[in-house]
């Protein structure tokens, strides 16, 4: 039944409906509203599960780790400046190959202090061994919530869920929120592969000598190459029950695109109409949206950007002294393709700076104009 | 040697992690420990101040799970008449409670009142008495004193004879303290705890000293409870104008009183006087309360004065009355000013005459109520043995004991009722023991530091497995566990409802009230089971076996944490013997 709900409510509601079983978070803004609906959830009976309230992200964390480790299914959520706290422990869980689920909300991260959308907090965790999986809708948000825990309990990966900040986590939207026995039979209850017996107590986690370790991250590589298959797997289990589908990737008018816009979350919705109002002029247009950051989506991408002439990568952070980091990973995955397009970098809507319709002709103008991009990333929208 | 292990995937997904392939209970990490943590409960510092000794943590801890005969029972354990303490005790437990050092004490009492009221709704009335053991004790006086010798040694088995010179029992419970503090059908129900074989009254019979002797052959000891029967006189010319205080308040209890009208002066500062202006009040008379201090000095207590001056009724302090003269309807009071002298070493303010300064006052009445005292015959002071509540003297070799208002420096209810627990419990420790034996006995009854004694101690109940004398200080209290939550305001009559009828002015908690404030108790040192010993434990070595927790010291490495972490100070850390 649809549902006017903010995109902070739709996570919550997902987390309801995967009767995650135990929540510990510590507020920051603009996360609040997901754990305050849930710690509600837990107190008024709606939800059976233990909601712990710590004294910071790191202890959130922490007790995900351990209550996961004890076989059961866990949430939480952060942003910006808790998520970098967390940093130690995304390390953690990811090399004791927990499936927890975290939602992201993106924000910036300071000094200058700045609670609104940018990507740096998320992007700043992509080598911890995180899947990365970014929204664009109300309706995605809740979906994917429900498809990232079947996808970590799968491949013993953590996933993080990554909305951008009040664009996607304090707008309302209509969202089907499905019923409790459709859930169940997408999402069947957690069965671990590794658990903590306590008629059995083993040590988990311990120590791994060089004659070991790297093995052990040989394994989350592998593991992480094969989640796009088993992706692709939830997300066809997850359309028989309730017919939506996403991909790994969106694209939108790429057919016979000779420039394609390459970007995630919620500005690709912005791109769409910039898209339209191009097509109309008769400019061989498209839009590419990223959903799946982590693992990279290499042969996806390579396929859709195969015969553009131009790429377009919006970069909503920047990773200083290199540039855009969208626009850094599809120079690589790009590279290895015979026909590679050229990649046109820009940075733009930095710390919740509006990104509008005519941001996207510019970048459309400068890119059709020059003959060669720029080696470093054009910062667009810049005060004058 | 720690090994990785791999987990074979039943979806082909690769999964290596490390893990001990040997289980880790071969760890015993308790051969690193040199402290020990131990379950050792303590005394709360309302038990402690609680002249009864009632376990208030545990009826605190009951009450809050709903567990009302549990909390009840608790409280007859140590106390015969919860109802009534509920209403007329002056709590010196609240004014202990560590609770107040975060935000406010615990409504100890109110909740008392509310266990005590459900017991008599409930016909919760009494524990089981035992057979008789075949001793018989008389008994003086059937006031709360004497019930109280009455309750606790027939619950050792001993029959009991009351002999009453009025013709009921409750002495001023049902004749002194008001009605709008104490209703008389509260009083009548709670005595249903009376109702059996082995407890005999008999009504108007008066006992001299004289008779005492004659008592030795049919009962193993006596027990004086007659109280302080007789009021303190004015010395003053005119003294036969003012009208007798106690006598009063039994006059309006039994609806004997005269129709007493306009501006009447109460001569005191104790609770007398302040019961007997509230009554005047309710009278339709206008009492004005002269008292020969100021406030701080009155001893009646200061919840009972606010309640006073709360209702309009007028305080003139500094005045000592010298005279009292008739003048046609009026009576002519002459008063002494006073003011203030030197301290007394104790620190007491003295007062002295200013001067020949006076002040005279004209009232219809004047009303006395100075104090009471003991009868002329029961005065002594040759003792075989004397205690902080009751004295013993042996007459013809039949113990006979000085219970109540004869002995206790506090002339409470309350403290009546442990006057008549300490007699109980020392007369059959000297019926079973050498006499060399009872100070052992009393101090291992004794709550905290004392005087109070625990009944539930003497007949070797859990609590005797208590530190009883270690008190838990509010520094031992986690408060990380304790947010700060206003106590709960106590329902009261409107003021003009309450001038006009003798109706009782508290009203009390309700059951969620009750429940809500009873939450608020910190159950200072001892266990209700929170379980955050075990929670906190890292190496799990805190167990629950057959409904009870135990440490596994195999594994405990003697961390501490879990003392550290009790909300109560229900554990100690003890250095490995």
């Amino acid at each position: 039944m649809k549902h006017v709900l903010e995109g902070s409510h739709a996570v919550s509601e997902a987390v309801r409906l995967a009767r995650a079983k135990v929540i510990s978070a510590y507020p920051i803004t603009p996360q609040t509203h997901i754990v305050e609906a849930l710690s509600e959830y837990c107190a008024d009976g709606s939800m059976d599960a233990r909601f712990i309230c710590v004294e910071s992200e790191h202890s959130a964390m922490a007790s995900c780790i351990g209550a996961s480790s004890a076989g059961v299914r866990t949430f939480t959520a952060s942003s910006s400046h808790g998520l970098a706290l967390m940093h130690e422990l995304l390390h953690w869980a990811a090399g004791a190959r927990l499936p927890i689920v975290m939602a992201e909300v993106n924000r910036a991260l300071g000094p200058g202090w700045n609670i609104w959308m940018d990507q740096s907090d998320s992007l700043s965790q992509r080598d911890t061994g995180w899947i990365q999986l970014y929204c664009e809708t109300g309706q995605e948000v809740l979906d994917t919530t429900l498809q990232a825990y079947r996808l970590a309990e799968t491949v013993n990966l953590p996933v993080m869920v990554v909305l951008d900040a009040f664009f996607l986590s304090h707008t309302y939207e209509p969202v089907d929120i499905p019923d409790q026995a459709s859930v169940d039979k997408f999402l069947p209850p957690f069965e671990p592969r590794i658990v903590l017996d306590q008629k059995n107590p083993n040590a988990i986690g311990q120590m791994a000598p060089p004659a070991y370790y790297m093995e052990m991250r040989h394994s989350i590589q592998i593991a992480m190459q094969s989640v796009i298959k088993h992706f692709m797997d939830v997300e066809r289990a997850f359309e028989t029950v309730f017919g939506r589908t996403y991909g790994p990737i969106t694209p939108f008018a790429c057919e016979d695109a000779e420039y394609i816009f390459v970007m995630a979350g919620t500005s690709v919705s912005t791109c769409r109409h910039a898209v339209k109002t191009l097509r109309d002029k008769g400019h061989k247009v498209g839009v590419l949206k990223l959903k799946l950051f982590r693992p990279f989506p290499y042969q996806s991408v390579r396929k859709c950007l195969a015969h553009a002439k131009k790429v377009i990568v919006l970069d909503r952070n920047c990773s200083f002294g290199a540039g855009g980091i969208f626009a850094q990973e599809l120079r690589a995955a790009m590279y290895a393709s015979d026909q590679h397009p050229q990649i046109y970098s820009f940075i733009s809507g930095l710390g919740g700076r509006d990104i509008t319709v005519e941001h996207f002709f510019e970048m459309f103008d400068r890119t059709q104009k020059a003959a060669n991009p720029e080696n470093e990333s054009v910062w667009m929208g810049l005060n004058s | 040697m720690n090994q990785s292990i791999q987990t074979q995937s039943p979806n082909n997904v690769s999964l290596l992690i490390s893990q001990s392939r040997t289980n880790t209970l071969g760890n015993k990490t308790g051969t690193w420990r040199f402290v020990r943590p131990k379950y050792q409960e303590k005394t709360a510092p309302c038990s402690n101040a609680c002249p009864l000794g009632i376990d208030v943590a545990k009826v605190e801890m009951f009450a809050s799970r709903k567990d009302y005969q549990n909390a009840l029972k608790t409280i007859l354990l140590e106390n015969p008449f919860p109802a009534i303490c509920g209403r007329v005790c002056f709590h010196p437990c609240e004014s202990a409670c560590n609770r107040q050092f975060l935000d406010q004490s615990v409504g100890i009492h109110n909740i008392e009142r509310f266990l005590g009221n459900w017991g008599l709704s409930n016909n919760q009335t009494y524990l089981n008495y035992p057979e008789g053991n075949g001793a018989t004790i008389g008994i003086i006086g059937a006031g709360p004193a004497g019930l109280s010798v009455a309750y606790f040694a027939r619950r050792l088995g001993y029959h009991c004879d009351i002999f009453e010179k009025s013709d009921n029992p409750g002495g001023l419970l049902v004749s002194g303290i008001p009605s709008y503090r104490l209703p008389k059908h509260i009083v009548i129900e709670e005595l249903q705890r009376f109702q059996h074989d082995g407890i005999h009254f008999k009504y108007n019979q008066s006992v001299s000293m004289k008779q005492l002797d004659d008592f030795k052959h049919v009962y193993d000891a006596l027990f004086l409870c007659c109280g302080d029967a007789q009021s303190i006189a004015l010395k003053i010319s005119g003294a036969d104008h003012a009208i007798d205080g106690l006598n009063l308040l039994r006059q309006i209890r039994t609806k004997e009183a005269p129709s007493l009208e306009g501006k009447i002066a109460v001569i005191g500062g104790g609770n007398t006087a302040i019961d007997v202006a509230r009554s005047l009040l309710r009278m339709g008379a206008r009492p004005i309360i002269v008292y020969r201090r100021t406030r701080n000095e009155m001893p009646a207590h200061s919840h009972e004065i606010n309640a006073a001056l709360d209702e309009g009724i007028e305080l003139k302090e500094c005045l000592s009355p010298i005279a009292i003269q008739k003048e046609t309807d009026l009576l002519q009071v002459s008063l002494q000013v006073m003011k203030s002298g030197e301290q007394t070493k104790e620190g007491r303010q003295t007062y002295i005459p200013d001067g020949n300064l006076m002040e005279t006052m004209q009232v219809k009445h004047v009303v006395s109520a100075i104090g009471a005292e003991m009868e002329m015959m029961w005065r002594n002071d040759q003792w075989d043995l004397s205690l902080s509540h009751c004295r013993m003297k042996k007459i013809s070799d039949m113990p006979v004991f000085w219970c109540g208002d004869l002995t206790t420096s506090e002339k409470t209810v309350t403290h009546a009722l442990a006057s008549g627990k300490q007699a109980v419990i020392v007369l059959d420790a000297l019926t079973n023991n050498n006499d060399t034996e009872i100070s052992n006995i009393c101090d291992q009854c004794q709550v905290g530091n004392g005087p109070a004694m625990s009944f539930e101690i003497y007949q070797q109940g859990e609590r005797k497995y208590r530190t009883n004398t270690k008190i838990v200080h509010f520094e031992r209290i986690n408060t990380a566990y304790f947010p700060t939550i206003p106590a709960v305001q106590v329902n009261k009559l409107s003021q003009d409802t309450c001038l006009n009828s003798f109706d009782e002015v508290i009203s009390g908690f309700d059951e969620s009230q009750m429940i809500q404030e009873a939450l608020r108790c910190f159950n200072c040192g001892i266990c209700n089971d929170c379980d955050t010993c075990r929670i906190f434990c890292p190496e799990m070595a805190i167990q629950w076996d057959n409904d009870k927790r135990h440490i596994l010291m195999d594994y405990c490495k003697g961390c501490g944490i879990c003392i550290v972490e009790c909300p109560r100070d229900a554990m100690n850390l003890e250095v490995e013997p």
